[in-house]
């Protein structure tokens, strides 16, 4: 098997990405307002209530939980909805059709080089942060190896939902509305508006069976939970592994389906 | 000279209008994904909203529905810039390829041709959603109605909705003396849902800064003031329609000082 043509996509997005330095220094200054306001919503709430502790998490679990929630999402961001959409409209799809691999190979491989700058850019500088402003509250040991595990599965199922809402803009000229419909339930059901450990029973039952908490859910509390064990770390991936496989597989499926109905203006 | 005066443009407002009402309405199916990804937007942060306070009683004193009030506030002051101003999300296209100046050379205000060019119609679904909620709030609340509260809160929503506008207009105007600025969009775009929070939750410095520098404390906390806390208006209240305008019309020179430098691309 001849690996270059991977590594050539991915050091061409981590090219890409260091193109746009401007655009990354306004994205911190974002995410930094971001934190302000949720670590002062998040105080206020917390000192509204007597108990340090609600649902098993204190104000510190939380706001590591949020931010890092929030970070993860956006190192996550690929707008690969948009570029689909925009390329089924345009016509420049039939251009990604032609390549020697397969789309959705050509679009997770272009991808993974953003997503590798983008984690060393985003989310290691909000670790560190967070480390040295907690003095430490996450134990770097082994669950660091399984977080970095679990966050390129969580990377693989956010590609493949990704992946399927962008099939859907095959049928619809409405990509606006596709994606933020999206990006609403992942962000929601994934815990990464609410600490999912603060939802009623039922709802939490419910969203343990879909695949949106397996993107940041896992990934951060096999990285904050310093009571579990290897076996049940080892669960967790493989729980990870099974909606990768299943994600990518129902992707794949509509793709291959969808794209013979697929019409180009023109061109 | 008649091309300056008001009724002049108020009909020229009218046909672009119309114009663009008609197009939209050939995407019909565009229309109804849009106007349901933002009902969905709203409900998950609700649904937010509600999980919050499953959890706990009241923040920083505001109850939940007076936090009910803040956000259907909020929302509605947003409507008109959602509906009205949404062109600017395509200014740095405009300017980056050079159709920009088409808008130089016609005889009526730059600013106004290029903002009145668009209807966003799904701002309508979140101005609805906007109203349902602050009906509730407000009955909930018990809050008396009467001619003079109905009129200062139309007044209220009217001058809040500037400070959002406003902020826009800087963040679009970027456009044209960086290139790329669409992250500057991005990022004050996310301004908007922090004006549902009630101020006093930050620190004196941070109130400051989302005072008098980013200026969204206006949107919702202090108009909202008017009815939730009579007995103790500040007098930013009180002002807030007066630096609503000034700060719309700061936005609005900035703009147009952008506007007025371009330069084209050449072909």
């Amino acid at each position: 098997m001849n690996l270059r043509k991977y590594f050539t996509l991915i050091k061409a997005g981590i090219l890409d990405f260091l193109q746009f330095r401007l655009g990354t220094f306004v994205i911190i200054v974002g995410n930094m307002i971001y934190l302000i306001v949720i670590y002062n919503l998040w105080k206020a709430i917390y000192a509204s209530v007597d108990t340090p502790t609600v649902n098993g998490m204190t104000f510190e679990e939380t706001m590591i939980y949020l931010v890092l929630a929030s970070s993860m999402f956006s190192f996550m961001e690929c707008f690969l909805v948009w570029e689909m959409g925009r390329s089924i409209q345009d016509g420049n799809i039939t251009l990604a059709l032609l390549k020697p691999m397969g789309y959705a190979k050509y679009q997770y491989f272009s991808l993974a080089g953003n997503l590798v700058a983008s984690f060393f850019l985003t989310f290691i500088p909000t670790f560190i942060v967070i480390e040295i402003i907690t003095n430490g509250a996450i134990r770097p040991g082994i669950n660091l190896l399984f977080f970095l595990f679990s966050v390129i599965l969580g990377t693989t199922i956010n590609f493949a939902v990704d992946f399927f809402v962008g099939t859907i803009c095959i049928y619809t000229e409405s990509i606006w509305g596709i994606n933020i419909m999206k990006e609403v339930i992942v962000m929601f059901l994934s815990g990464a508006t609410v600490p999912l450990a603060f939802f009623p029973k039922t709802l939490r039952s419910i969203v343990d069976f879909l695949p949106f908490q397996a993107i940041y859910h896992t990934p951060l509390t096999i990285l904050t939970d310093s009571t579990l064990t290897i076996p049940a770390m080892l669960s967790m991936l493989g729980m990870q592994c099974i909606w990768v496989v299943v994600t990518l597989l129902i992707g794949n499926l509509f793709w291959h389906f969808s794209i013979r109905a697929i019409t180009v203006n023109g061109g | 000279m008649k091309t300056l005066s008001l009724p002049y443009y108020a009909h020229i407002y009218k046909m672009i209008l119309i114009q663009d009402i008609k197009s939209k309405m050939s995407y019909r199916a565009d229309f109804f994904i849009s106007t349901i990804g933002m009902i969905f937007t709203n409900l998950s942060s609700l649904a937010a909203f509600y999980i919050t306070f499953l959890n706990f009683p009241s923040v920083m004193g505001w109850s939940y529905h007076e936090m009910l009030f803040l956000y259907g506030f909020s929302l509605l002051a947003l409507t008109p810039l959602q509906c009205l101003f949404d062109n600017n999300w395509s200014l740095r296209n405009f300017v980056y390829r050079g159709d920009f100046i088409k808008y130089c050379f016609r005889p009526i205000n730059t600013y106004f041709y290029f903002i009145s060019e668009v209807f966003d119609l799904k701002g309508l679904g979140q101005g609805a959603f906007g109203l349902v909620t602050l009906i509730y709030a407000w009955n909930k609340l018990q809050l008396p109605v009467t001619f003079l509260i109905i009129v200062q809160l139309l007044l209220a929503l009217t001058t809040a909705s500037l400070f959002m506008i406003a902020i826009m207009n800087f963040a679009a105007a970027t456009c044209f003396y960086i290139i790329n600025s669409g992250y500057v969009m991005v990022t004050a775009n996310k301004f908007r849902d922090y004006a549902k929070y009630p101020i006093t939750i930050f620190e004196p410095f941070f109130r400051f800064i989302f005072t008098f520098i980013i200026p969204i404390a206006f949107i919702a906390y202090y108009p909202s003031l008017l009815f939730l806390r009579t007995n103790n208006i500040p007098l930013l209240t009180w002002l807030s329609p007066l630096i609503g305008v000034v700060f719309f019309y700061l936005s609005y020179l900035f703009w147009m000082h952008g506007a007025r430098n371009y330069t084209g691309t050449g072909s």
